[in-house]
């Protein structure tokens, strides 16, 4: 109990990362079941992997012109590490939408090869001379240790999610279509790449600043674990994304709360929270197995 | 009146798949594409629909318009863990018509279900998609390319997979659509009598030997020509107004 109340009574330090995990949670919950399903959940840890990228490119490129990106306020908007990381994200998202029709270049492939050169440059950029004393801040940002984040990370999520919901809520039979069956979408009209590209683009912004405000782990996460966790306990759509959301939610809530309370690592006390999620589906799934 | 047309149509995956070939699909006829299986037949299909480019050729929509198409796929193609009712899936057929940026009206929705009760699986709407048979889910399929109103329904090798009891069963339906909404109709089977009783005009295609002939169904149901397809011993007879290929 006195751990609540200690919690409670430092809620001046955590509310507002407590209100960007949630806001991540909430829409990455309902973003990661068209993640989970379309079978690209790799695209997902390649989008937040070159989104980190951004960041430590923001913080690389403050060094050589002698500013900090880390020191809010200070930052010409130009040099914001969010900005970069928007850019990389949608960069990539746009390579990620195309078709490459190449017999021996699977889509999984180039985007595994994203992923691949994304987190080498991401050790090259950290481990850079010139950034040494900022890779720790880049580290928090990247891994999500960062326990606290400004409030206007907060707005800008917040916008990205809201910005989100209206192209979902406006396109979501669309972008339903195309990403079940493309080939058909395409036959009767319906702008297949248009759609993919509006979907993927979406995913990339709200994963940049996302990753920005609670770290790359928990984004990642938070992108697979709930969907995962809904889709193998429901069979109506309606139900799997508002489970999912709802995972996301409170995987947050409770995952910031045992981080306070018991002195851990934000970011993986998220995503432990919500790998418990994953518990009533796969007793599902034992239950179900016959020998 | 043709629907849509290939000339010269040099079609493949970057590498030609048979000679160049001329094809029109004709409204109110159901051409029937036969040939073994890795013919080429899924890649004239596409070739036709317009989601798989000529290497050589055109694609011509002598209306001046695309022609409004409800296309079945293979369905061994479509993810059955989608958590879909089947009703979700048939609306999809009505995408297009309802509209970028709108949710489906009830308008849809009745389409959709009277799609599915002509289809005689009106009773199938609210169940799960992965809950279904194979040829429940094929009837899915059509009915959801009957949402979308089509003058051309493509079916990609529709029948695989079945008895031939469901088989016929099938093949029945879509005849009885065909006539229902005055459609034409593009069956790529590699099952011949899927073809014999059904097409009135077949394009008979092999990678292999590099053949493409297309004609009436009359003339190219013929044992010798099917014979040189198969380079086995075919005979075709009729029984009780039916047509029966015996490969041999």
């Amino acid at each position: 109990m006195s751990g609540f109340l200690d919690f409670w009574a430092g809620r001046d330090l955590w509310v507002e990362p407590m209100i960007a995990g949630l806001l991540a949670g909430a829409i990455l919950g309902y973003l990661g079941v068209f993640v989970v399903l379309k079978r690209m959940v790799f695209v997902s840890a390649a989008l937040s992997e070159i989104s980190g990228v951004g960041v430590a490119f923001a913080f690389y490129v403050g060094s050589l012109v002698g500013i900090d990106p880390h020191q809010h306020g200070a930052v010409p908007l130009l040099l914001e590490p969010t900005w970069f990381s928007l850019l990389f994200g949608c960069f990539a998202a746009f390579l990620f939408s195309l078709r490459p029709g190449h017999r021996k270049l699977a889509p999984e492939t180039i985007v595994g090869l994203g992923y691949i050169v994304a987190s080498a440059l991401v050790l090259a950029i950290l481990n850079s001379p010139r950034i040494a004393q900022e890779a720790h801040a880049v580290g928090d940002i990247l891994f999500g240790n960062a326990v606290t984040v400004p409030r206007a990370q907060i707005w800008v999520l917040f916008a990205a999610s809201f910005a989100a919901m209206v192209v979902n809520v406006l396109f979501f039979k669309e972008l339903l279509f195309v990403s079940y069956d493309p080939e058909t979408a395409l036959v009767q009209g319906v702008g297949v790449f248009r759609y993919e590209l509006m979907l993927n683009l979406v995913i990339a912004v709200v994963i940049s600043v996302a990753t920005r405000a609670v770290g790359a782990l928990p984004v990642f996460a938070f992108t697979v674990i709930p969907a995962a966790a809904a889709l193998m306990i429901t069979e109506r759509m309606r139900y799997t994304i508002a489970l999912s959301v709802g995972f996301g939610i409170v995987s947050a809530a409770i995952g910031y709360y045992v981080s306070w309370v018991e002195q851990l690592p934000t970011g993986a006390s998220m995503v432990v929270v919500a790998s418990f999620f994953l518990l009533p589906g796969l007793l599902k799934i034992l239950r179900r197995s016959t020998i | 009146m043709e629907l849509v047309r290939l000339e010269h149509a040099v079609i493949g995956y970057r590498q030609p798949l048979l000679p160049p070939l001329d094809l029109a699909v004709r409204a109110g006829t159901t051409l029937g594409v036969l040939g073994p299986n890795g013919a080429g037949k899924t890649a004239l299909l596409k070739s036709l629909l317009g989601l798989l480019p000529l290497i050589a050729g055109r694609r011509v929509l002598p209306l001046s318009r695309a022609p409004r198409i409800g296309y079945v796929p293979q369905r061994d193609r479509l993810d059955m863990s989608w958590p879909f009712t089947v009703l979700d899936v048939v609306l999809m057929g009505r995408a297009r018509l309802a509209g970028p940026g709108r949710p489906y009206s009830a308008m849809d929705r009745k389409a959709a279900r009277d799609a599915l009760g002509e289809i005689g699986i009106g009773d199938l709407a609210d169940r799960p998609l992965y809950a279904l048979s194979g040829g429940q889910h094929q009837k899915v399929l059509i009915a959801r390319a009957l949402a979308a109103e089509p003058e051309l329904l493509v079916l990609d090798e529709p029948t695989s997979a079945m008895d031939p009891a469901a088989e016929r069963i099938l093949l029945e339906l879509v005849q009885r659509l065909k006539q229902a909404h005055n459609l034409s109709v593009v069956l790529a089977t590699h099952q011949l009598t899927a073809v014999a009783g059904f097409a009135t005009e077949v394009a008979v295609v092999d990678r292999e030997r590099q053949l493409f002939e297309v004609g009436p169904a009359a003339e190219m149901i013929d044992p010798q020509r099917l014979g040189r397809l198969y380079g086995r011993e075919v005979r075709v007879a009729q029984l009780d107004g039916h047509t029966a290929v015996v490969v041999k």
